[in-house]
């Protein structure tokens, strides 16, 4: 009796669930009521409508020169700009969801890895369908908005990594900058420093695609390639660091840091090294001591390819085609010269077309490090990876986190992150 | 009646009270200390017991920017409280001494509700308010701050509801009074304790909602506050005084509304509890 | 408390209504019983019916609505092959249970499921004695008990990514003030976060943090049910403070603990914005539980994988139902005891 009741019971609420739920989900099913929302109640100030454009600038508010240049945008293009800034972690689901439900906005800036993703999923347009001018973009910047042979989007400006130094550190432990050529040398400038009682090395390793992000100069520098995680350059690599955590040239707080922790942990003065980016150049202004800036070394000399970070404007998928010539030219003023400039300067960027960059560098001779490293860097999801990276980038940084953690050697820990980054990617 | 009090022993007791409190509030403590400290020694080894070189950065961009939040946090607090009261109660009422066939259904079905993630829920609710046109209201983000004390509500007082006795009821339909009597004047009066659990609850759910209020109201024009804390995570660097210092101010008047409602509610509790 | 709780069906009739003039709930032992009063015949029943009915109709509603499209939403997800393409476009394959297959049989099932239970195990093991510790000392009124009380719920005011946030920042190897705290007795600095041996441990105590509130509130009210009178009386047999505990408080008390242990349970099953606030789950899966492996599946990562991710999700939901299952099972054995 009882277990009879309780079967029925059981039975009666998945059924009544699920018919509720069928008739819900049948009112509720995506309903294209023509995405972006024109002329909804745009207070006269511009006769064609309102355009939404979402970013992934939640620190900029209403009143930001970011928010005033999308205006100036807005009116110069006759229409009414509603801006919403996300958090960039969130960007993609929303975008996503949007899509799904038909609400996609008229212009989408987001972080550069993602845009394969969108491409893929049919969100957003390329250039082909709407006529954006991507001619004076660097091509290792474009790289990263191509997938299979279409250009997706503009590069709003890019950023990369770069090895910053504390002056007063580096004096006091006796080490010359200039003799920081390769990796020998590194460790061997975090030896000394370690010994004249200061602290090494400070970076991000935590387990999301910011630490991918920050071991790509690493791995990258060791000859290594990413469709082979663990070949020997790999395991070069992921043991310097791993070396580097024994040895106390780096904290063990990397294993949980994000970029702006490790930029805090620098910020103290108590560290001679921190890779770190172009977006921490005003803060470093504001640190209170010397610093400096070298390219991340490679493993014998040189300079190792570092990432490209920065994002990327797009035009999403719309029902109404009729509104990708304004969405363009949104897009070709956010992006023109002068905008570009300014926006790349309040973001700490570097330019995206080497015509503005010669622009930046004249008006602050601070940035011609940074400007020959984003030259040098690669997008991560180019060498033809696009969407293939997202499966590689996860299973490396969970073998980074085991290394440092020292629940796996080097070797171990990438050999287990090929065979799942090999089999995700069949 | 309570216990005669010894005047000896409770401030023994309210040390050990003080104490214990301290101890629960030190990560709230650490919390304000930080959202007092510079960028540079956030990280600083080893930290500071008290802000030394404190700042005031944070909280003067929380104050000029975040202030307004306030206003519709309290309002999406309050509007949860009241909703999730007026729908949870009667069904509670109705679990607990009606019991109408497949009542205990529902109640498995409330169970269930609630394993639901978070962010499942979030979703879904996305795709019905942009049916709807609720998306980045306020009424739409209460209703939604509302589902997660409904189910919770519904469950509590049905069970403190079933401690009723069946006289005060049996009395009541003598009386000649209607269900709706029976409720509104015998059985809610009774259940004030319930009543304060669970608009507690709902409150500080609504409150300190972040999920709801980041899907459904990021392009909305009031926003609670839990979302003014997004300023400060920009895409490459967080401010962490200034998410702290919004933490703060969040917090501080809901506290004090709190503490004020405690204070009342345990002079209701003594004057209502049920007795004969 | 009536001992039938009103997860009982209401089929089962003759519940034993258990009645105390003083308001206890659910007193066993020295309790007056009523005769069996179980839904009468005839009309009343209708009218009963009805009313009951009609008073649940908001919650009824509200169900429908709100909860049964994203439930149905998640199954379906799970049961499909989604691309993000698929996602967007529609168009998925059925794939029936293989999204479970490969969750069953992904080398991360087996730890996330360890760790969930003791995960779980652990923080309600915690936080409900410690709530029920609290709860106690402040059922005996003394000054500031009102105003402490009400201070013990400030951690639920704050937002999760705060209080998170604050504990991983109280936890840092290098700079927490958890190690400074510890150096300063002599003990070596422990890597909270950052090591597989810990990570899960410092997770759990945060969560323990943030339960006690809810334990707190939910057994001090309770508490407040129990008539002084039974105290009084069992002090004058001579019960010492702990029996008084054990004999009195606990026993009335189970229904109400019955349903905070529950709630509980489903509650720190759902636990994802404090671990992964704290250590996403890391490292190398050492804090994994199936809530945070179903976030990163589906959105904590540059791939979304929709159907795997929900899966994970059902898995947790299914996980949950048997705790439920588990209480009505012991409800309805106390009932017939």
């Amino acid at each position: 009796m009882k277990s009879q009741s309780m079967t029925r019971r059981l039975a009666a609420v998945g059924l009544a669930l699920a018919v509720t739920g069928a008739a819900a989900a049948c009112s509720a099913s995506k309903s294209s009521t023509g995405a972006g929302g024109s002329g909804s109640g745009s207070g006269g100030a511009a006769a064609g409508g309102t355009f939404t454009v979402w970013d992934p600038y939640p620190q900029f508010d209403s009143g930001s020169a970011w928010s005033r240049l999308l205006t100036k945008c807005g009116t110069q293009a006759g229409v009414t700009v509603k801006r919403t800034g996300f958090d960039t972690t969130d960007l993609t689901t929303k975008v996503l969801l949007a899509a799904q439900q038909g609400d996609s906005p008229d212009v989408l800036i987001v972080d550069n890895p993602v845009v394969s993703t969108l491409a893929d999923a049919g969100v957003i347009t390329d250039t082909g369908t709407t006529h954006l001018d991507t001619s004076g973009v660097a091509p290792n910047l474009l790289a990263a908005g191509q997938l299979a042979g279409k250009t997706y989007g503009v590069p709003i400006g890019a950023n990369t990594l770069a090895l910053y130094y504390n002056k007063a550190v580096l004096t006091t432990a006796g080490v010359d900058i200039a003799s920081v050529k390769d990796w020998s040398s590194l460790t061997a400038a975090l030896a000394k420093v370690h010994a004249a009682g200061k602290k090494g090395i400070t970076f991000s390793a935590i387990g999301t695609e910011e630490g991918s992000f920050q071991f790509l100069p690493w791995f990258w520098g060791a000859g290594a390639n990413l469709k082979q995680l663990d070949s020997s350059q790999g395991v070069a690599a992921l043991a310097l660091w791993t070396g580097w955590l024994k040895q106390g040239y780096a904290p063990n707080s990397v294993i949980d840091n994000t970029q702006t922790t490790s930029w805090q942990e620098f910020a103290t003065g108590q560290y001679a090294f921190s890779e770190n980016g172009t977006w921490q150049l005003a803060n470093a202004k504001k640190a209170g001591f010397d610093y400096g800036i070298i390219p991340i070394p490679a493993m014998n000399g040189g300079t190792a390819a570092a990432p490209t970070g920065g994002e990327f404007v797009t035009i999403p998928v719309q029902d109404k085609t009729d509104r990708y010539s304004t969405s363009q030219k949104l897009v070709a003023c956010l992006t023109s010269a002068d905008n570009a400039q300014a926006t790349d300067t309040t973001l700490s960027y570097v330019a995206a077309t080497p015509a503005v960059q010669a622009k930046q560098v004249a008006a602050d001779p601070d940035l011609q490090p940074w400007i020959a490293a984003v030259a040098a860097a690669k997008g991560r999801t180019s060498d033809d990876l696009g969407t293939k990276y997202p499966k590689i980038s996860q299973p490396m940084w969970t073998a980074v986190q085991a290394a440092l953690s020292g629940s796996a050697s080097p070797q171990a820990a990438l050999t287990t992150a090929q065979n799942a980054a090999a089999a995700a990617t069949k | 009646m309570r216990t005669l009090r010894r005047p000896r022993t409770t401030w023994w007791k309210t040390g050990v009270g003080l104490v214990l409190t301290a101890l629960m509030l030190f990560p709230v403590y650490w919390m304000v200390n930080e959202s007092l400290t510079r960028d540079q020694d956030m990280r600083k080894t080893p930290p500071n017991w008290f802000p030394v070189h404190g700042t005031l950065d944070g909280y003067r961009a929380v104050l000029h920017q975040q202030l307004p939040y306030l206003g519709t946090s309290l309002f999406i607090g309050l509007g949860t409280v009241v909703l999730t009261v007026a729908v949870a109660a009667p069904a509670g009422y109705s679990l607990a001494k009606l019991r109408p066939r497949g009542g205990g259904l529902l109640s498995f079905a409330l169970l269930i509700a609630q394993m639901i993630p978070g962010i499942i829920m979030a979703m879904g609710f996305y795709a019905i308010y942009l049916n709807l046109g609720l998306l980045g209201s306020v009424p739409g983000l209460i209703v939604a701050d509302s589902t997660i004390a409904v189910p919770f509500g519904t469950l509590v007082f049905a069970a403190f509801m079933s401690g009723i006795p069946g006289e005060l009821l049996q009395a009541a339909k003598t009386d000649g009074a209607g269900q709706l009597r029976t409720f509104w004047s015998i059985v809610m009066p009774v259940s004030r304790n319930a009543v304060v659990t669970v608009s507690l609850f709902a409150f500080l759910w609504a409150w300190s909602d972040f999920m709801f209020a980041n899907t459904l109201d990021s392009e909305g024009g009031a926003q609670p506050i839990t979302l003014g804390i997004y300023h400060y995570i920009g895409n490459n660097n967080q401010q962490w005084n200034a998410i702290m210092a919004t933490a703060v101010v969040a917090s501080v008047p809901a506290t004090v509304l709190l503490v004020v409602a405690q204070r009342y509610v345990a002079a209701g509790v003594t004057a209502g509890a049920v007795k004969d | 408390m009536n001992s039938t709780t009103p997860l009982n069906s209401a089929a089962q009739p003759g519940a034993r209504a258990a009645r105390d003039t003083k308001g206890v709930p659910g007193a066993r032992g020295a309790v007056l019983t009523a005769p069996r009063r179980g839904p009468a015949s005839g009309p009343r029943l209708t009218s009963a019916n009805w009313a009951g009915w009609a008073f649940l109709a908001p919650v009824a509603v509200y169900l429908v609505a709100f909860y049964a499209y994203p439930m149905y939403r998640n199954i379906e997800l799970s049961l499909h092959h989604y691309t993000v393409r698929s996602f967007v476009h529609g168009g998925a394959p059925f794939t029936g249970l293989d999204n479970y297959r490969s969750v069953l049989s992904d080398p991360a099932f087996g730890p996330a499921l360890i760790h969930t239970l003791v995960f779980t195990g652990v923080s309600i093991l915690f936080q409900f004695w410690i709530g029920m510790g609290l709860a106690v000392f402040f059922t005996r009124h003394f000054r500031l008990s009102a105003t402490l009380r009400a201070l013990f719920l400030v951690p639920w005011l704050l937002p999760l990514i705060v209080s998170a946030s604050t504990w991983s920042w109280m936890l840092n190897s290098d700079s927490g003030v958890v190690n400074y705290a510890l150096h300063s007795v002599g003990i070596a600095p422990i890597d909270w976060l950052t090591s597989p041996k810990w990570s899960l441990a410092s997770v759990i105590i945060a969560n323990v943090w943030i339960g006690i509130p809810f334990n707190l509130v939910m057994l001090y009210s309770g508490m407040q049910a129990i008539s002084p009178e039974l105290y009084e009386a069992a002090e004058l047999d001579g019960a010492s403070a702990w029996q008084r505990f054990w004999k009195v408080t606990f026993p009335l008390l189970r229904p109400v603990a019955a349903i905070t242990l529950l709630l509980g349970l489903v509650y720190t099953l759902k636990v994802f914005d404090i671990i992964w606030i704290m250590t996403k789950g890391g490292p190398a899966g050492s804090s994994a539980t199936f809530a945070t492996w179903s976030y990163q599946l589906g959105f904590g990562n540059l791939l979304p994988e929709f159907g795997p991710g929900a899966a994970v999700g059902n898995l947790l939901v299914v996980m949950a139902l048997a705790f439920g299952l588990v209480y009505i099972r012991a409800q309805r054995k106390q009932r017939e005891a």
